[in-house]
């Protein structure tokens, strides 16, 4: 027997990064602002996008890609809720979107005709923080039935993202959750990072979230 | 979870490189993983070796180097060429 030694040396991230700088390309020429929401599995992903959609569907033109590891509930909800196409991406087993599933649903999303992205990754705090996808951002969603040091626990989701959602704040007055506390530990975490506070149910802090979509819809995009 | 992640594109990445004839000729997978890359080598390893046992691949394994840093290389791949060493 002979054995052969064939260098590779390259990053196990190397393929999804080219594909991530395509789509980004691809975003920023059509000047598409997109955010990928990661969270863990229930904070409340598929309802911040429901009542989205329905304060902002006929003033923006929004676009979704909701991934899935089974079914595509996530995208019959949100498909009710919007005339725009929202494509299912079902992984099939895998935790994580990869930019490649991306690249792939751009090509059933008119671009032109397009305001602004929502790339719904599949509920998981871990793996999704290592798989760039492309978008302009990532938004990372807790809720309050949560423990407040998750910024602690998954840090590197945290750091990622620039821009958290605290979640299901309606129900503070029955949960031991301390909303500084959490805030702070994310801030620990990643000083540069922007918190909302908001109620998918009830449309508590809403205005200040949807305020932030209107201004993100009318910026340039610039391609990292 | 997300070793598996990770050593799925591992594998994806040998069998790009060896084809499905040479895939089945792989013996060993090198790899580098930092302290910083979030992964536990062990898991990863773990990961790889139960995909590595299985098609297109049947008899590798992994070879997980820990390093400085947040590295998350492919570093080499041994393959047995079914040629006598003479």
């Amino acid at each position: 027997m002979a054995i052969r030694t064939i260098d590779v040396r390259e990053r196990v991230m190397a393929r999804n990064d080219e594909l991530a700088a395509d789509v980004r390309r691809r975003l920023a020429e059509a000047g598409v602002p997109s955010f990928n929401l990661v969270s863990s599995p229930g904070a409340g992903k598929t309802s911040l996008l429901e009542r989205t959609l329905d304060a902002l569907g006929r003033e923006l033109d929004i676009a979704i890609v909701t991934g899935d590891v089974q079914t595509q509930n996530d995208a019959e909800r949100l498909a009710r809720r919007t005339q725009k196409l929202v494509q299912a991406v079902v992984t099939g087993g895998a935790c994580h979107l990869d930019a490649r599933q991306v690249q792939e649903s751009l090509a059933a999303i008119d671009l032109d005709a397009t305001q602004l992205l929502f790339i719904e990754n599949v509920g998981n705090l871990v793996c999704p923080a290592s798989w760039d996808l492309g978008e302009t951002a990532k938004i990372v969603i807790m809720s309050v039935t949560e423990g407040e040091d998750k910024p602690l626990k998954y840090p590197k989701m945290f750091r990622e993202a620039r821009y958290a959602v605290l979640n299901k704040v309606d129900l503070l007055p029955y949960v031991p959750f301390d909303v500084e506390r959490a805030i702070s530990m994310a801030l620990e975490v990643n000083p540069d990072l922007r918190v909302f506070q908001t109620s998918a149910l009830t449309g508590r802090g809403m205005s200040e979230w949807l305020d932030f979509l209107r201004a993100q819809a009318r910026q340039p995009v610039v391609a990292r | 979870m997300h070793e598996l992640s990770v050593a799925m594109e591992v594998c994806r990445m040998a069998e790009e490189r060896l084809g499905p004839d040479g895939s089945g000729r792989l013996r060993l997978v090198g790899l580098q993983v930092g302290d910083d890359a979030g992964l536990e080598p062990e898991n990863l390893s773990f990961c790889l070796d139960a995909l590595l046992s299985q098609p297109p691949f049947g008899e590798a394994r992994a070879s997980v180097e820990r390093c400085a840093g947040n590295v998350l290389r492919l570093d080499y791949l041994e393959v047995d060429d079914g040629n006598p060493d003479n």
